[in-house]
Order: C-alpha cells, then structure tokens, then sequence
C-alpha cells in the first residue's frame, strides 16, 4: 500500500473533526497517526519513542487547530525561554492592535465544549465583556472577555494548548 | 523506575538547590513561576520554566491547582514542593496522587496528621515521646495548684481556647498562681469568651533541637543526627548547626531514638524533621512538632552525613527503594550555617528588597553557598527576605566557628540592606562560642549588644 498523501491526511483530520471520536490512533504501512481532541490524552508509547524530525518542543499543531497531540512524558522539552512568552510575542502584535494576555497558566480552549463552534474567529466584532475563549485549571474552566471593543485580529494560540500567565491568546484592533 | 521528569513549585535558593539535585540525577526540570521570578537563576538554569501567574503568591505559588495543572500539561511525573508554599499542605499531596504525580514528600495524610498540633501530639505521646509536661482543662485554682506541684515550677497558665501568645501568664510559685489563676481566666472569658485555663511547664533555658530523618513509607526510617537552631528571632531561625554539641551522649541517643520510633509508627514517607525543645536545666528534651519536607538547614546535615538528602527524596520519590540502613549514615565533624537575609537588623528587621550591585561569595574549601542570587538579581518585594546560605563545614565545632567568621568577614553584598553585620556579630560573640546559648538569648542578648554596637560606631 502506498504512502498516504497530504491530501490523505488532511481528509482524515477533517473526517476526525466532523465526527464524535475522542481519539484516532491509524497505522498504514510505516505510516502513523495520532489524533485527539483531550490535551491530556495517554500518548501511545511509540509516539513518546520516535520524534518527527523539526518537532522539537509543545505539541505538533494540527492544520485546522482541532486536533492536538499534547506535551507528554518522553517528549523533548521546549528550549528554556528566559524571557516570558508574553515578552516573546509582544514584537508580533500588528500595529494598533492589543493583546488579550493569560489571567494565569491553563489549558486554552477556543470553544464552550469540544466541537462547538468557537466564541470568536478572526473578523469578529468584539465589545469589552464579550467571552472570547475559557481557560482551565484542573477542570474548572474560566472566561476571559476581550476587555476591549474591536476587531478580532489574530488567534495567537492553538486550541487546547497550554498558556502560561501574561501570554498573548488575541490580537484585537480596538474601535471607538 | 526513577523520575523522568520533575515539577519545581518552589522558588528562591531551594529551587535551585532542587535543580540541581535534579540534573545530578539526570531528570529534567520543569519550574513554575510567578510573573516576579521570570528571571530569577531556577527559572534559567531549569530545562524549562512555565509562568504560573501573577507575582502574589495566592495566584501562583500558592495555587495547587495551577502548580498540577502546569504539571500535567508539561508531562511532569513528579512535583518538589520545596519547603514553605504548598509543601505542608494536604491538598497539593492529594492532588497529585489523584493525577498519578508522584509527590516529593510524605503522604497526604502524614501531612494532615502532622499539621494539626493536637493530632500531632496524640501521635507523640502515643510513641511514648516526652511533651512539654501539663494539664488539660482547669476547674478550679486548687485543681491547678495541686497540678503545678507535680509538674514542677515555674508553669505557664494559657487559655484553651487562646494562642499566639494571648492570655499567657507565667508563674514561679504557687502563691503567684494562685494570685493570676482568676485574672488569667477572667481574660481568657474577655478575649476568647471561653475561660478554661491549663498549665505547662515553663522551660526556662531551652535550645531548640530537631532530627533529621528519613522513611522509606513502609516503616524504615533513618535518621541524620540532630540540629540546634537556637539562635531565633520570633522564631524565625538565624543560625543552624549540626551536632548540638551541649547534648549529653546519652540524651542524644535518646532524642534520635525518639525521633526514630515517632516517624517509624506512621510509616513516614521522604524527609522530614522531628522538632524538640531541649531543657538544659533539667536534661529533657519535649516534642514540638514534626516538619514534614525538607528544611533551610538541611545542608548542614548533609555537610555532616556527606549525603544528598534532596537526591535522596528524589530517587525514593520515583520508586527507588531506600537503600541506606542507619550504619551508613556516618557523622563526622560539625556543619554550620548562617541565613543571609535581605533585611536592616538596625531598622527591626525591615525587609530590604531591591537590585543586587555586588556580590561577592566567599571562596574555599568547606564553604558552600546556597542561592538563587547574583550580581545584578532583583530581589522582589512580595517573598520571604532569605537571599543565600552561607555553609560552612569544620572538623569540630571551633574549626567551624573560624571558617564562618572568615567566610563573613569576605562575604559582601551591596545595593541593598542585609543581615551580615548582624550575623558577623553573632558568631563572633563569646556566648556563642562557649555554646553558651538559649533560644530567648538572641533577643535578650545578642541583639541589644548588637545594636548597641552598631549604634555607637556610626556616631
């Protein structure tokens, strides 16, 4: 059997996406495939052995964003940052933008419950006390609202990734 | 077998330390901070170095949640609590054994059972260790009289209800007792609305003695010698010293077995220190309490063991067996340590917070220097003023005394205020150098001559 293509790929993400699974686990000849929707999902053990090339560090990032493979045991760790991640962005944010920054460290969900729709997507209209994404520690889930009226600009964080405090989750062009 | 890698929840020298011990082993790190220590030497030296929060300890360091949470998500398999934060509480141990963590420390239970000053009492008396000889709840001042009779003069009259040193009276004789029984209870009705009184013998010369133990969690537990830590300010310890040289042979061997069959009947689990409160008049030694972590002056006991104790915890944590039996703990030679402290001792202890501009560590042989500091560090106002130890090991008590006066007398820090004066002081006075001490004696003595000192010379 022959190597699956991107498009292959691609197709399965989507297919995983559309459907109600929590986890897909796929080997096709040398080929292999792990998808899941919970950040901290068990990684098979193969997953931890054999490191795809250029993937140092956090989580491979599905394409679409919906699909993440978490951080786990076995994984090489990130380069230590002396500089906070919120320092580290702060040069990326687009001219006469703000960020809305990390209350605290959590896990960053851009949706109410896996496979609604997001709160918001980049075009969007946003006012102050609009909740734009829920970030959770240990199962309790907190809002955070835009604390500005504008324009959704940039989603700087992949869903169900880790954020650290002070981290940019938004960019957002205020309006008057 | 083994962790693979390790949560730090800790800041300051301890996280270092921790670090440290770590990379010994060849198990990554992982620390979390408040957005205050971002730049601090753990949060560098570290493998990586999540920012949990805000500086205000109750949003980061303080937060059980958020320290497993960053855990969890950084695919850590053990946490270090350090000592101070979250390291004595029950539900960060709780915590972790829900989400498969291994927890550097005692189980969450020991903890519970230790933390509560009453539980923790019944656990001593029940292993047969000596408390402080008293009462439990007074009905009349006849009661109390005949009760101080047996225990033996002078007694303390305290509230059961009280605390904090409220509604204490201290009594030499029966006569005295009798006189301040009524207005104790009447206080006591005033500031607590409850006025039942006990009594406690009132230790007048007394030095703070605590051992070091170890457990393997299913009853071995050895021990690493004893501690004084006698020179306290509000009880805040200042200097530390391995052994307590002024203990009879014998009392020391009854104050480690005690420590011993204390830890041994819970089946304590990692590092701990049994705290007791030595009478030099009488030659007894009383329970305090038990600290359930490692402690600020654990290096002293390393200097005198020559063993890792944080290494230790580590290993034992990732399912080692404890492979040590009491016979290879060899004490040899004396282990001193001073507290360096980012405070004005001349302005009440006032914290000194601010930008390192010098900082020059003694070096040589015998001295070791535990911190998270350096030329150019900002030390933040929001955490506890320790900034470094300064340890020093001799091959007797004297040996000691002299490698530390030296090691101060090179110590220099500027840029902000701290306690090495004081400390110089100290450790150079006679009193100190006979051993000569109690734990009332450097509030007493030592910190009036001290400020005496200090305030003639800059006139």
């Amino acid at each position: 059997m022959k190597e699956p293509t991107a498009d292959d790929i691609k197709t399965l993400i989507e297919n995983f996406e559309g459907s109600q699974w929590k986890e897909l686990s796929l080997q096709v000849g040398d080929f292999r495939i792990f998808l899941s929707r919970d950040p901290n999902c068990i990684v098979p053990g193969w997953l931890k052995e054999s490191q795809p090339a250029g993937q140092h560090g956090g989580a491979p990032r599905g394409e679409t964003g919906a699909s993440q493979v978490t951080r786990s045991v076995g994984q090489p760790l990130q380069e230590t940052v002396a500089a906070p991640a919120a320092a580290a962005t702060e040069a990326d944010i687009p001219a006469g933008a703000v960020a809305v920054r990390a209350p605290n460290l959590g896990i960053f969900y851009r949706a109410p419950k896996p496979g609604a729709p997001p709160y918001v997507a980049a075009g969007d209209q946003v006012e102050p006390d609009t909740e734009v994404c829920l970030i959770e520690v240990m199962k309790l889930f907190t809002p955070v609202t835009a604390g500005v009226r504008g324009e959704v600009v940039n989603i700087c964080i992949e869903d169900g990734e880790m954020v650290e405090h002070g981290q940019a989750l938004f960019h957002i062009k205020p309006k008057a | 077998m083994g962790i693979s890698r390790l949560f730090i929840a800790n800041r300051g020298e301890i996280a270092v330390r921790i670090i440290r011990a770590a990379k010994s082993l060849g198990i990554e790190s992982v620390i979390g901070v408040s957005s205050a220590d971002t730049g601090s030497l753990g949060a560098r030296i570290a493998d990586r170095c999540v920012v949990l929060g805000p500086p205000d300890a109750a949003r980061s360091y303080l937060s059980e949640k958020l320290i497993v949470q960053a855990a969890v998500a950084t695919g850590c398999d053990a946490i270090h609590p350090g000592y101070g934060f979250l390291s004595e509480r029950p539900a960060l141990a709780l915590l972790c054994e829900e989400h498969d963590i291994a927890f550097v420390g005692p189980r969450p239970g020991t903890i519970e059972a230790l933390g509560d000053k009453l539980s923790a009492r019944k656990i001593a008396e029940a292993a047969g260790v000596p408390l402080v000889p008293g009462t439990t709840a007074l009905a009349s001042v006849e009661e109390a009289c005949a009760a101080a009779a047996t225990i033996g003069y002078p007694v303390v009259i305290k509230a059961t209800a009280g605390g904090g040193g409220r509604g204490m009276f201290l009594a030499d004789d029966a006569a005295t007792l009798r006189k301040l029984f009524n207005k104790a209870a009447e206080e006591a009705r005033n500031a607590f609305g409850n006025g039942s009184l006990y009594i406690e013998r009132f230790v007048r010369s007394a030095r703070h003695v605590e051992v070091q133990v170890f457990g393997d969690g299913e009853g071995k537990v050895i021990h690493f010698g004893e501690r004084d830590c006698s020179v306290q300010r509000r009880y805040q310890k200042l200097i530390e010293e391995a052994p307590c040289t002024i203990l009879p042979a014998e009392i020391r061997k009854q104050l480690h077995a005690a420590a011993l069959k204390l830890t041994a009947d819970l089946h304590y689990r990692n590092a701990g220190t049994v705290e007791f409160l030595y009478d030099i008049d009488r030659r007894e030694f009383y329970f305090i309490e038990v600290n359930a972590r490692i402690q600020v002056e654990h290096p002293v006991s390393e200097l005198t063991s020559r063993r890792d104790i944080v290494a230790m915890q580590l290993l034992l944590a990732g399912g080692n067996p404890l492979a040590l039996e009491q016979h290879d703990i060899v004490l040899h030679g004396h282990g001193l340590e001073c507290r360096i402290n980012a405070e004005d001792p001349a302005n009440d202890f006032h914290p000194c917070p601010g930008r390192i501009s010098r900082w020059d560590m003694p070096d040589g042989d015998f001295i070791r220097v535990d911190t998270f500091c350096e030329r150019d560090t900002v030390v933040p106002p929001y955490y506890d003023s320790m900034i470094a130890k300064l340890i020093v090991y001799g091959n007797d008590r004297g040996e000691a005394l002299e490698r530390m006066m030296s090691a101060l007398g090179r110590l220099r820090i500027d840029g902000i205020k701290t306690n090495i004066a004081l400390q110089r002081f100290l450790v150079g006075h006679p009193d100190f150098a006979a051993n000569a001490i109690t734990t009332g004696w450097l509030e007493r003595t030592g910190l009036p001559a001290y400020l005496s000192k200090h305030n003639s010379t800059r006139e």
